[in-house]
């Protein structure tokens, strides 16, 4: 099985072939590896990757995984080969959508509709887990729409305002 | 003397968890007290008992002085331990525990007036003869004031909660221009914490260590230090690593700062455990910022170098016992340091990622302590602090504890939530902390510009997550099969469909 994946700004191909129950060989950029892999509890799983143990955490993204090793965290986004390239980099374009990076509640909106900002501008007080954080124009334009509400509690990725 | 039967932790998270483990302990009962984000709270778990008092907002439920009494008096709790935040520094709280018959495990209610009150407390250093940081000595409100006063102690200058505490209603400013904007967030956070919007202001001390001296006294006089906690490491003015001793200070500098902490805590009489913060300049001169009439979060830094156990000392001071040691007793042996793992994304600007941990495991060992709310499984509140856990590493020598906290950091795994373990991980080889040299800039302006950057094993990464895709797709394929198989069907199809699947696969 071939897989496109992308790790820390790299973009790999890593192929993983099953040699035993446990054991597999798994070739990434053409560099072959001997993996001996054993769940070893939900979610994680130990590595015996060319003779060296690792303990890997395994969590489960949308579309892959973050590993956490012992002292790195590192995202691992992949997908098989075959069926890869449609679902490649979508470019987001138009308007400056501001979302909450965060759960949270609003608790001051400082801008309106149709006024102009820098960027950098203040647009929005959340609050979340006690810490008032101020939410900024990504970069300057008109203020098209304003969806946050004082009060108003959000989960992460709503619409706050929209800038053009 | 009679000793309690039952104590009531108004508090929640991990140190209701600590003060339930002294309980435990001790022999003594404990109360949980919850909100109803809460129910599932590792703190209501443990307790011997558990009430809920009220909705999610704290000041609906763990800030609820009338709830909590209720609950004290139905359950037959004889004292109530406030943790740290929420009532911990309310002095009509304490008040409202002595009318009604039930210990406050702190210092007396009028102590808590003079010391919580940060001008007050400022002034009576003055009288003690505890130098302070130049600044107004009395809380200000009108933004006139705020103006007149600013341009009076000059630029850059910090504002500060006059009822606060725990970096809520503090901001830095460094010009004129940003007084209005920083007036307004520092009001608007004081009053959601504390119910209280007036600040004060004092000069900023520049490339400062943040330095504390923790004290516990009791009720016959006596009063002793257990030496200094380092907290210079920051965020947003909240401390994210501690240790003890502080690799600052000298051993003159020391035994004076102990020495001034003493005299203030017998000059207002104080009972219970308490710490002064200080600023310490680049010249080593300290600074009285303010007091902590309470635990700090950070007390176990000073557990571990001490041997001793605070909370218990608390309860025993609280029932009325004599201090079991004097000032001679106490020593500081080896090098503690304390790690708060907080849900947070270092990796961007440490915003809070609170949300369900789907896996966790805790590290063990030699010389390592975790102190946690927290479990599989729990779902991290939006409503409350985001620490979930300190993780805290003792050693013989400095050294011995920092690579100690880098072992166990390296076992730590919290999945499902961002946390701030891997910021300790590049904390605890950056040469900068290696070398004892940092002020409380470290985080935002050091961290980034002298940290050696190590290629992570991102080939690891890859064949585990590869590995782990494949054997998902394999066995959803084995799963399609089964449910074909369950299905009543007759014994050559099934035979069939699997000798074809197994051809897929």
């Amino acid at each position: 099985m071939i897989f496109d994946v992308s790790v820390q700004g790299r973009t790999v191909k890593a192929e993983v072939k099953e040699t035993t129950a446990d054991g597999y060989t798994v070739v990434i950029d053409g560099r072959p590896h001997v993996v001996d892999f054993r769940e070893t509890g939900r979610d994680f799983a130990s590595l015996l990757l060319d003779g060296r143990s690792f303990e890997a955490g395994l969590e489960r993204k949308e579309d892959g995984f973050v590993v956490h090793l012992p002292a790195d965290n590192i995202a691992v986004a992949l997908h098989e080969a075959a069926r890869g390239s449609a679902a490649a980099h979508k470019k987001a374009s138009g308007p400056s959508r501001v979302t909450a990076p965060m759960p949270g509640k609003v608790v001051r909106v400082l801008v309106e509709t149709g006024q102009e900002v820098a960027a950098g501008a203040g647009l929005l007080v959340m609050e979340a887990m006690k810490m008032e954080n101020e939410l900024r124009a990504p970069r300057a334009g008109r203020v098209q729409s304003v969806a946050a509400r004082e009060g108003l509690a959000v989960e992460t990725g709503a619409l706050l305002v929209v800038i053009e | 003397m009679k000793g309690f039967q039952k104590i009531l932790i108004a508090n929640r998270g991990e140190i209701a968890v600590r003060v339930i483990r002294a309980c435990r302990e001790l022999g003594i009962g404990s109360v949980a007290v919850y909100s109803e984000a809460d129910r599932l709270a590792l703190h209501v778990r443990r307790a011997d008992e558990a009430y809920e008092i009220g909705p999610a907002p704290s000041r609906e439920s763990y800030l609820r002085m009338d709830r909590i009494l209720d609950v004290a008096k139905r359950s037959g709790a004889d004292a109530i331990h406030p943790g740290y935040g929420f009532l911990s520094e309310n002095a009509a709280f304490a008040r409202a525990c002595e009318e009604a018959g039930i210990t406050f495990i702190g210092p007396r209610a009028e102590t808590i007036q003079a010391m919580g009150e940060k001008t007050s407390a400022r002034r009576i250093a003055v009288e003690a003869g505890v130098p302070v940081v130049p600044g107004t000595l009395h809380p200000v409100t009108s933004d006139d004031e705020i103006r007149r006063e600013a341009a009076r102690i000059g630029f850059p200058l910090m504002l500060k909660a006059a009822a606060g505490g725990g970096g809520k209603g503090l901001r830095l400013v460094p010009h004129a221009d940003d007084l209005a904007t920083a007036v307004d967030r520092a009001r608007s956070e004081a009053k959601s914490a504390f119910g209280d919007d007036s600040v004060y202001l004092e000069k900023a001390v520049l490339k400062p260590r943040h330095i504390e001296i923790q004290v516990l006294a009791d009720a016959h006089g006596n009063a002793i230090h257990l030496y200094e906690r380092e907290c210079t490491i920051q965020r947003r003015h909240q401390k994210v690593i501690e240790e003890s001793p502080s690799p600052f200070l000298t051993p003159e500098l020391r035994e004076r700062m102990g020495a001034l902490a003493v005299a203030l805590v017998k000059k207002v009489g104080y009972v219970n455990a308490g710490t002064l913060e200080f600023l310490v300049d680049k010249d080593r001169e300290p600074y009285f910022l303010e007091m902590n009439t309470r635990l700090q979060v950070e007390h176990p830094v000073t557990e571990m170098v001490t041997n001793l156990d605070l909370v218990k000392l608390q309860i025993r001071v609280a029932q009325g016992e004599r201090l079991p040691i004097t000032q001679e007793d106490v020593r500081q042996t080896g090098h503690a340091i304390e790690c708060r793992v907080y849900a947070e994304d270092p990796e961007r600007g440490f915003l809070p990622s609170p949300g369900r941990i789907v896996a966790l495991r805790v590290p063990g060992g030699p010389g390592v302590r975790d102190d946690s709310g927290v479990y599989e499984g729990y779902e991290v509140p939006i409503h409350y602090d985001p620490m979930i856990s300190k993780l805290v590493a003792w050693g013989r020598t400095r050294e011995d504890a920092i690579n100690r906290m880098r072992r166990a950091v390296s076992e730590y795994k919290v999945l499902g939530i961002q946390t701030t373990l891997p910021f300790f991980e590049r904390v605890m080889r950056h040469p900068d902390f290696l070398a004892g040299d940092f002020d409380t800039s470290f985080v935002d302006v050091a961290f980034r510009r002298h940290e050696v950057v190590r290629e992570a094993p991102w080939e690891v990464a890859v064949a585990a997550a590869a590995i782990q895709a494949f054997r998902d797709r394999k066995a959803r394929r084995g799963a399609l099969s089964q449910s074909a198989g369950a299905a009543p069907v007759s014994g050559w199809r099934v035979r069939g469909w699997r000798e074809g699947a197994g051809g897929r696969l």
